[in-house]
């Protein structure tokens, strides 16, 4: 069917040459390209902001933690390695000075402080306690002894503090 | 009522209205309703100038006619008779209707501002080159909205036969395209139109022997000795039987039972 010639006088709605509409339809997939590429980037930048705030809390975190370490050098509770003071060995020296009616019910050692030991002793007999605080506070791997309350009833039950200084064994 | 995926011409001539339905789709487009409702001599007289719509309601009461049931979206086609036709040789470079413009120009009877200008390539750098006065296409489209139409295209009767004669690759010959007041003399080499005129019929008598003179003359001038003649168009057949059959042949055939009488060649254009 013809519909090349048109002598019509009415105004036609006018088309454009087929690469002005080959280009204006790029030209729109490019825009909506680049809108979901601009979309993903702002999803991207939310994402990465969210991680920013996370390592920021986690550098404040290790901020305060440093100063924390950094202030109890200063004040000269120095820290104390854990090579310096091997549990097995302080239990075998405080197992060597327990007497026979005497039992070491609880141990907790305090790198941070310098090999603070905080001591639960359970002795069924008032002399058997009195003999382990002797043996302890003659024991040179030991010092700043200081026995804690004392429960006398049936028997004595009593937290030592005391600071390991270790040594040869 | 109307058929879906279908296109309708409506053609006006002195001596009838002519509407056609044809159906969309692959390949030609199929003829699918036709209607031929006369006029009285007069109600329209085809002129480059002059007012061609003279008797507006006859007009408007046979196209309604024309159109009835057939639908009301419509391509206008106008008559042969009130265009300047020319074939022309485009230069490379040059906007064709610019360049058809500017040569036909001159020889408009009407000042060149007013004139719709369009082109029908012809292959070999040609091209088939239309003037129509805006004023007298206003005719037309006045004619037909006041008829209740909706006019979406507006073509010409004798392109629409010379772009079937060239799509269809018609023979070497001359072709004479009648409409009801003018015909063109197109003489055909290789399937496109080396020479081309345009001219008002005299329906006189002696129109057959002058016609068949006529194309002789326009093929020996561009050098075809063959003389063969092929007539389309209003009252082709009767000239065919003056001329003689062994002489004259047919080119754009109407559809299946169109009559003689009604044979149309735009619409043998649109189906060639």
């Amino acid at each position: 069917m013809s519909g090349q010639p048109d002598f019509g006088t009415a105004p036609r709605p006018s088309r454009a040459p087929l690469w002005d509409r080959v280009a204006l339809v790029a030209g729109g997939l490019a825009l909506l390209a680049s809108g979901a590429a601009a979309w993903r980037a702002r999803d991207e930048a939310g994402t990465a902001r969210v991680r920013l705030a996370e390592v920021h809390r986690d550098v404040e975190t290790a901020s305060r933690r440093l100063r924390d370490l950094e202030g109890r050098a200063r004040a000269g509770t120095p820290l104390l390695p854990a090579a310096d003071a091997p549990p097995a060995r302080i239990v075998s020296t405080l197992a060597s000075l327990l007497p026979g009616h005497a039992r070491l019910d609880g141990l907790s050692i305090d790198y941070g402080r310098g090999g603070v030991l905080q001591l639960n002793v359970v002795a069924r007999e008032a002399a058997a306690w009195d003999l382990f605080l002797d043996r302890l506070a003659r024991e040179p791997r030991f010092r700043e002894v200081e026995p804690g309350p004392e429960s006398r009833d049936a028997e004595v039950r009593s937290p030592v503090r005391a600071v390991w200084v270790g040594g040869a064994p | 009522m109307a058929f879906l995926g279908t296109r309708l011409y409506l053609g006006l001539d002195a001596s009838a209205v002519t509407a056609a339905a044809f159906g969309d789709g692959l390949g030609r487009p199929r003829p699918r309703a036709l209607a031929d409702v006369p006029l009285a001599p007069g109600a329209i007289a085809p002129s480059p100038s002059a007012a061609n719509v003279v008797r507006g309601e006859e007009v408007r009461e046979a196209i309604r006619r024309a159109v009835s049931g057939l639908g009301r979206r419509v391509t206008l086609v106008l008559p042969d008779g009130l265009a300047r036709i020319a074939l022309l040789e485009v230069p490379g470079r040059a906007d064709p209707r610019d360049f058809v413009r500017f040569r036909l120009a001159a020889s408009l009877p009407w000042p060149a501002s007013e004139a719709i200008v369009e082109v029908l390539p012809a292959g070999r750098g040609r091209a088939v080159g239309a003037a129509v006065r805006r004023s007298t296409v206003v005719e037309y489209e006045q004619v037909a909205a006041a008829a209740g139409l909706s006019v979406e295209h507006v073509h010409l009767a004798p392109l629409l036969a010379l772009e079937g004669l060239m799509r269809s690759g018609a023979r070497d010959a001359v072709h004479a395209v009648l409409g009801d007041v003018a015909l063109c003399l197109a003489l055909f080499h290789g399937g496109v139109p080396v020479a081309l005129r345009n001219r008002r019929r005299d329906r006189s008598s002696g129109e057959a022997e002058r016609l068949r003179d006529e194309a002789s003359r326009a093929a020996a001038a561009a050098g075809d000795g063959s003389g063969r003649l092929v007539v389309s168009g209003r009252e082709a057949a009767r000239l065919r039987l003056e001329i003689g059959e062994g002489v004259v042949e047919q080119s754009l055939p109407g559809p299946a039972g169109w009559s003689d009488s009604e044979e149309t060649a735009w619409i043998g254009g649109l189906l060639a």
